[in-house]
């Protein structure tokens, strides 16, 4: 092991400093770890506990669920560590060039301070609070596919449900684009030809990566000292003892609350969704219309040709119908999904509460009547 | 929630002379700390490089009435030889501005270290601090990791007041405040999260975690407080232990709440048939996903 380590060093220092480095390969025990092309594809993510207690703060002081910011960390052996995080300012400029422009100021000069304390300051992705589980936005989207482009890896999209951890479970979800989504989208095709041949339904947007919740030893320890009971000064009976972190049972809340407030997304993003399909519809009535336009005049034409040709008179010459006709391009699809992902997701959120609800109804029941 | 050992000190504000003219700020007599200050303070000193022994950094957060709410943390570099010391203004000045532009609320209420041990550079740093936030007091947050063999983790915060006939920088007395550790209701679940992280075995877990499974966490932590109850109580009853008229009052309260069984059907009608309600809007979505994809 420590010749594999001695091999493989050379290379890696020569690397920068010699106009033509000469690569020695890379001996077998260290591939897991010496990964510069990225090959190892990437099968979980790690997230570490401060980067958990840094996107709950965000997530719940930024207004309705638009809290977002950068994750940073590195890849080990196919396991992808984000080890620590910031928050973007949101910038509530109209001129999308020139907030795009102090966001990457932003995330320069923080990447670049991050460095001076030892902080990891590669970018491996990003996370997005959501409330009720319903994610699917063309911002997320479009920021996720430049990502893929750009990260080594491609990165990942860390989504973060506000709701779902007031009520009591704290979650969190990674997630990637599919290649058939990247795919399409390189080719900024969504009609519904390239939505079969991609078969693309708001499922197979997004691919889930697992991801796994680590604590590192030192929290570890500091957060078992704070959950201990420590007896307070004051009373010494044994009723005080406190701890900084005690127990809390906010996942058997009886009260439905949030229900309604869910009921009403549902019925709002099913109304976004039949104005996009109204839209839609009215599109393809249009290129319809205009297609069959096109096509009565080019039979018209033949037809004519043909009984010139029969009385032997010179033929009309067959004029371009596409520049006379404007057929309209199909319409994108793209945000007609989405938005059928948002009612899919609400609804799941719906009915996990509601059923998650039963047990818990059914078990105070049980449990008052006993 | 207190972080540390509470002592006997009495934190007694006196009240401003009604005819004085000094407009001077209270100084604090409460500061609660976020988690993620702590955490972003541990995750600092792992960090660190290996020479330093301590490390340091801001605190930024809010005023209150009350105290001082500290709400986040960065790390400041700085070096500490046996003669002087050196914090790079430059750097916690450019950290304090990106944090600001994300979060405008937050403003510099002082700053933190490790270890334990107050010195003669942590009254230099301290007037420092006390510069950066004036007119208010800057107060002092020492963080011990635990680390050192014999010392407890644990979090201790000061406030510093000048000492000595001809006050100087490097002289203060740094009063101690008491702190807790203190979060939202909707962050409890995350920090729930993290506790059991800790406490298994291999320090991960996987998410996402059924929401079934965190009621049946919750029934059993409940059942595990019953059956101490319970020991209490046949304890007192057979005689060895004298009962506590606090506690039984605590008791009689918490175990005396009946339910009330009329709404229970309405209840449970609701939510059945938001269940079937969900259940529709999936199914519908998936098969209008399917549908656009069948071409004519």
């Amino acid at each position: 092991m420590a010749e594999a380590i001695a091999a493989s060093l050379p290379a890696q220092s020569a690397a920068p400093t010699i106009a033509a480095p000469v690569h020695e390969a890379i001996p077998t025990s260290m591939t897991k770890y010496i990964d510069v092309e990225a090959d190892i594809p990437l099968t979980g993510v790690q997230l570490d506990g401060m980067v958990v207690s840094k996107i709950l703060k965000h997530a719940r002081e930024a207004p309705a669920s638009s809290a977002h910011g950068l994750l940073l960390g590195l890849d080990l052996n196919g396991t992808l560590e984000i080890s620590n995080s910031f928050a973007l300012p949101q910038y509530s400029g109209d001129d999308d060039d020139k907030t795009s422009k102090m966001s990457a100021r932003y995330q320069a000069s923080m990447l670049r301070s991050l460095r001076e304390v030892q902080a990891d300051d590669s970018v491996v992705g990003f996370y997005q609070a959501t409330t009720l589980g319903a994610f699917f936005s063309q911002s997320l989207v479009e920021t996720q596919a430049i990502h893929q482009d750009k990260l080594r890896h491609g990165g990942v999209v860390v989504i973060h449900d506000i709701t779902s951890t007031a009520r009591g479970n704290a979650s969190f979800r990674a997630f990637r684009l599919t290649s058939a989504f990247m795919d399409a989208y390189k080719r900024k095709n969504f009609n519904s030809a390239s939505l079969a041949a991609h078969k693309l339904t708001f499922t197979s947007i997004l691919e889930e990566v697992p991801l796994t919740i680590r604590t590192n030893p030192l929290l570890s320890s500091f957060l078992g000292s704070l959950a201990q009971s420590t007896p307070s000064g004051v009373s010494p009976a044994a009723v005080s003892s406190e701890s900084a972190l005690p127990p809390s049972f906010s996942a058997l809340q009886l009260g439905s609350a949030g229900l309604t407030r869910n009921l009403e997304q549902i019925a709002e993003s099913i109304d976004h969704y039949r104005v996009e399909e109204g839209n839609l519809a009215y599109l393809s009535r249009q290129i319809a219309r205009e297609r069959a336009k096109a096509d009565n005049y080019v039979a018209k034409r033949k037809e004519e040709n043909a009984a010139r040709a029969a009385q032997g008179l010179p033929l009309l010459p067959e004029e371009d119908v596409n520049r006379m006709f404007k057929i309209p391009a199909e319409p994108s699809r793209l945000e007609s999904i989405l938005l059928l992902g948002q009612v899919d997701a609400y609804a799941k959120s719906l009915s996990g509460a509601a059923s998650g609800g039963l047990v818990k109804m059914y078990a105070a029941r049980t449990g008052g009547n006993a | 929630m207190i972080l540390a050992p509470s002592s006997s000190a009495l934190h007694v504000h006196a009240p401003l002379p009604s005819g004085s003219t000094t407009t001077t700020p209270k100084t604090p007599t409460a500061v609660t700390i976020h988690p993620v200050a702590l955490f972003s303070i541990l995750d600092h000193y792992l960090r660190r490089k290996e020479e330093e022994d301590r490390v340091l950094g801001t605190l930024l957060g809010t005023r209150t009435d009350s105290g001082i709410e500290v709400r986040s943390s960065f790390a400041v570099l700085h070096k500490e030889t046996a003669e002087q010391v050196a914090v790079d203004m430059d750097y916690h000045r450019t950290m304090y501005d990106l944090h600001h532009k994300v979060n405008p609320k937050e403003v510099i209420v002082g700053w933190y270290s490790t270890g334990s041990d107050l010195n003669s550079f942590s009254a230099l740093i301290q007037n420092f601090y006390g510069q950066e936030t004036a007119p208010h007091q800057a107060i002092h947050v020492t963080l011990n990791t635990g680390v050192d063999a014999g010392e407890k983790a644990g979090v201790k915060a000061y406030f510093s007041s000048p000492v000595g006939v001809y006050p100087r920088p490097e002289n203060c007395v740094f009063v101690p405040v008491p702190v807790k550790l203190e979060f939202h209701d909707a962050e409890r679940s995350g920090l729930d999260l993290l506790k059991s992280t800790a406490t298994a075995a291999s320090a991960s877990s996987s998410q996402p975690i059924g929401d079934l499974d965190v009621l049946e966490g919750a029934i059993h932590n409940i059942n595990d407080m019953l059956d101490r109850v319970l020991g209490y109580v046949r304890s007192v009853l057979s005689g060895e232990t004298k009962g506590d008229p606090a506690l039984g009052r605590y008791l009689m309260d918490t175990l005396g709440t009946s339910l009330e069984d009329g709404s229970f059907h309405s209840s449970l009608q609701d939510t059945l048939m938001i269940s079937y309600l969900g259940g529709l809007v999936q199914a519908q979505a998936e098969v209008s996903a399917r549908l656009a994809l069948v071409s004519a």
